[in-house]
């Protein structure tokens, strides 16, 4: 029993600093997710994201493949972290209950 | 164990290996544990708890020519990069897994991190590693082959690490390891390694692990270290 008390301690003590490492990836990501308007028959990308409850499109204009990339990869990275960072948070949820047993919350 | 961790266990050190990194790596800790299975086929044998880190010593890291980014080869699966301890020791962390990384401690020791520059992370060097990358045995996974330390110098490591631990629970986990490894091997016929490993030990570790199986009344285990 002491042997598995110490197993989940551990795998908390893990998770609650995974938790805290997903939070930093995700606020290192660009902020926003790229959009493309076609204007007059050309192409215009503006920047889409929520400030203080308000959505704002920033006008970026022409950008070059590679800022187009970096855009993508991040969302891309941002729906992962956020998947694993849910997960992480119901395996703090679920050791600290394993660990609590009976006792009063 | 979860199927998803296996596979993602097996999907880390596949990129390893493409990366031409696992073949300098001795899986050490309790995963050994699970790979030893066909090691001990035939054999009444179950692989101990173990947590999710998984730990990658690196037994002579100067001999690494090979220069990639790890953290990155793993990026996409999830991983990302955390630091322990007070002196900042990397690990690839992940729901399902952590991956930290092992080196020897030699001469004096220092408990900073060993920098490994051509892999963009560093190790945390510890006491006795060497002799789990002094005899060690290969294992077929899948499409690669990953090195193991010898059952034999797992338990004994086991047992001499265990006076070591801060947490009794660990102790304890320590010796149930080493316990079962020994009842398999002495199952395979294979005492004769154990004891002949054991006699090779300096004077002062073959007390330790006197020290450690003081309490153990397993004759089959016992007449090993007589």
């Amino acid at each position: 029993m002491k042997v598995i008390k110490g197993v989940l301690k551990e795998e908390l003590d893990n998770s609650l600093r995974m938790k805290k490492d997903y939070e930093r990836e995700l606020a290192r990501l660009p902020k926003g997710s790229l959009i493309k308007k076609k204007i007059k028959g050309h192409e215009y990308y503006y920047l889409v994201l929520r400030n203080r409850g308000k959505v704002k499109f920033i006008y970026k204009g022409k950008i070059s493949e590679d800022e187009i990339k970096r855009y993508k990869q991040a969302k891309e990275y941002r729906a992962r972290y956020r998947t694993l960072l849910s997960e992480t948070r119901k395996q703090i949820k679920f050791l600290k209950g394993a660990l609590r047993g009976k006792k009063s919350v | 164990m979860e199927k998803s961790q296996y596979d993602l266990c097996v999907e880390v050190l596949r990129r390893l290996d493409k990366a031409g990194v696992l073949k300098h790596i001795v899986l050490a800790g309790s995963w050994c544990t699970l790979f030893y299975k066909s090691f001990f086929t035939g054999i009444k044998y179950v692989p101990v708890l173990k947590t999710r880190d998984i730990d990658l010593l690196i037994p002579q890291p100067s001999t690494i020519r090979v220069k990639t980014d790890i953290a990155e080869k793993l990026k996409d699966l999830g991983f990302v990069i955390g630091f322990t301890g007070s002196q900042g020791y990397i690990r690839l962390e992940h729901p399902q897994l952590i991956v930290e990384f092992l080196v020897a401690e030699r001469g004096r020791g220092s408990d900073k991190p060993y920098s490994l520059p051509q892999l963009g992370i560093n190790a945390q060097p510890l006491r006795f590693l060497d002799m789990l990358a002094q005899n060690t045995i290969s294992t077929k996974v899948e499409e690669f082959n990953l090195t193991l330390p010898h059952p034999a110098n797992f338990a004994l490591h086991k047992l001499l690490i265990l006076q070591k631990r801060q947490k009794p629970e660990k102790a304890i986990k320590d010796k149930d390891a080493a316990v079962q490894i020994l009842l398999a091997l002495v199952d395979k016929g294979e005492q004769d390694i154990v004891k002949k490993l054991f006699h090779t030990l300096p004077k002062r570790w073959q007390k330790r692990i006197h020290t450690s199986l003081a309490d153990l009344d397993d004759d089959k285990i016992l007449s090993i270290f007589q």
